[in-house]
């Protein structure tokens, strides 16, 4: 797509270890995230997977006691040694396990990133808002009631809108947190089409309990478990009796975990 | 055979006695806190009504406080709390929201909330000679309006900081994560989900606050209270009289006084504190009518 090289490294993650007090949650993880592609990040609890997406957007920042050593450099640049935070959040769409509707009215909701990065142009703001509306398969059921608040919503509904203010700075990176938690399978469903639609413009870190999920969208998928990286490897490989781990295997077949 | 399985064993029929008896026992509690209250309310009532007529509130003093009304000592009491909100509110709410969304955990934070915790417990006469020391005699600002109120907020900055902070806090984390996952800095996040979303709570607290400083006596006796004025107060450098104060003077520094003067002058002061408590509810239940998420 547009002359980039399949392998361009959007995202290079190198012997990064984390710890919130006492407790180690990454420990060493050496890892690359290509440009263009959906990684599939599976494993158990406290395995440290979303500890890795805090790394990305430097939300570490703001978790009392945590401790980062090692880099994670996002098109080469390291992310701690960006001044702005906000720009760099910005560059990066997050969607947390459990929907949070900002207490705004659903259109408010959407245009609160853009807004707050100095948008005032009303129609830009229109556009936006039913772009990423659409784009989260949420447009239909909200568009004649865009004034409602969005806290307001069901679970699955204000999952997608929070899905559709993740993309409203036109994020490269796209970081979802197990986001099909509160959603039903038809509405998982809808977005995950969603998501193979998104990869052609940005890169998309799929953290998901649902070994299925990674297994129908990703294009590579990592094991964690108790905070070290086991395997990466394409999807061919990892959901295959190929793994170069046999915890991989036993993982993905369901045996343990 | 059809209740068999059913049947209450021995063990839980004592454990249902002793589940009356603690129901008991603490109904009773309950029950001493109101009477009290209603002791009080009953006293002021039925001592003070004959004596509460609109020319008692509307009306100075008069031969010797003997006669006449307390009006300087209503409106007294107001500019106080007014020009003591004026103070506290301010300071108080900026401290709690740098405190509570800014300042990180440690030592020098931790020292801070340790000296408001100590301070709220600073008895009020301590407070009074502070406000004497630094602001009549060091600053200079004499006896007068001001030099109470700044006395009063002293007083009333520490509650008002933690109930400023305990209304921020109402608003769940999720939402400032979730902002600031989103590019927003800080202080966007508080201007635009946190303050609209706890500006009530915020405001219902100072209100509580400042209105039961409102009663206080001692803060004020020395600094800016008098005894009996002739005139309203013009400005805040001016003296003023105020109820708790004018009540201490009825009720043990001037002979003659109708018994009902007292008891009327109690009973418009806790008038004034139940308004405010009044309203203060009322806004919290709107809030509450009308919470976002």
């Amino acid at each position: 797509m547009s002359g980039v090289p399949p392998s361009a490294k959007k995202i290079e993650i190198e012997s990064l270890s984390v710890s919130y007090g006492q407790r180690r949650a990454l420990e060493d993880v050496t890892l690359d995230v290509r440009e263009h592609e959906i990684l599939g990040i599976i494993g158990p609890a406290n395995a440290g997977k979303t500890t890795l997406l805090n790394c990305v957007n430097r939300m570490t920042d703001v978790i009392p006691g945590c401790r980062v050593t090692g880099t994670v450099r996002i098109d080469g640049i390291d992310v701690r040694k960006i001044g702005d935070v906000n720009a760099l959040r910005r560059r990066i769409g997050m969607v947390f396990p459990l929907p949070v509707g900002l207490p705004l009215t659903i259109y408010d909701n959407v245009a609160f990133a853009p807004r707050m990065a100095g948008v005032r142009d009303r129609a830009t703001l229109d556009e936006t808002v039913e772009r990423c509306l659409r784009q989260s398969a949420l447009f239909d059921e909200v568009k004649d009631r865009m004034n409602d608040l969005g806290t307001r919503l069901s679970g699955g509904q204000q999952q997608r809108l929070t899905i559709a203010r993740a993309l409203s700075m036109s994020p490269e990176i796209l970081c979802l947190d197990e986001f099909s938690i509160a959603v039903d399978p038809v509405t998982t469903m809808r977005i995950e089409e969603v998501l193979k639609e998104l990869r052609r413009n940005m890169t998309i870190i799929l953290v998901t309990n649902l070994v299925q999920q990674a297994k129908r969208l990703a294009d590579r998928t990592a094991l964690f478990l108790g905070g070290r990286l086991i395997e990466v490897d394409e999807n061919a490989v990892i959901f295959s009796r190929r793994t170069a781990d046999a915890r991989t295997f036993s993982y993905v077949q369901g045996l343990f975990g | 055979m059809s209740s068999g399985r059913f049947r209450a064993s021995a063990h839980t029929l004592a454990a249902e006695r002793r589940q009356r008896v603690a129901k008991g026992v603490l109904a009773v509690a309950t029950a001493l806190l109101v009477l009290p209250l209603l002791g009080i309310l009953g006293l002021l009532v039925v001592n003070g009504w004959p004596a509460l007529t609109w020319e008692f509130l509307f009306t100075d003093p008069a031969a010797g406080m003997t006669a006449g009304g307390i009006y300087p000592a209503i409106v007294g009491t107001l500019w106080l709390i007014g020009v003591s909100l004026m103070i506290s509110a301010p300071i108080g709410v900026m401290a709690a929201i740098y405190l509570s969304e800014y300042a990180g955990d440690n030592w020098l934070t931790r020292g801070i909330h340790l000296a408001i915790v100590n301070l709220a417990g600073v008895p009020s006469i301590v407070h009074a000679l502070f406000g004497v020391g630094a602001f009549v005699l060091f600053l200079d600002l004499g006896t007068s309006v001001l030099s109470a109120s700044l006395t009063l907020a002293v007083m009333t900055l520490p509650v008002i900081i933690a109930s400023t902070r305990e209304a921020l806090a109402s608003v769940p984390l999720a939402f400032r994560h979730a902002c600031w996952a989103l590019g927003a800095s800080r202080w966007q996040t508080i201007r635009h989900i946190v303050l609209p979303n706890s500006i009530s709570g915020i405001l219902t607290g100072v209100i509580l606050q400042v209105s039961r400083a409102a009663g206080e006596t001692a803060p004020i006796m020395f600094t800016g209270a008098a005894f009996y004025l002739p005139f309203l107060p013009a400005s805040v450098r001016d003296q003023c009289m105020a109820l708790s104060m004018h009540l201490f003077t009825l009720s043990t520094q001037v002979p003659n006084v109708p018994p009902a003067f007292p008891y009327a002058t109690a009973l418009v002061l806790l008038a004034i504190v139940v308004a405010f408590n009044l309203f203060s509810i009322i806004l919290r239940s709107y809030l509450r009518a009308h919470r976002k998420w």
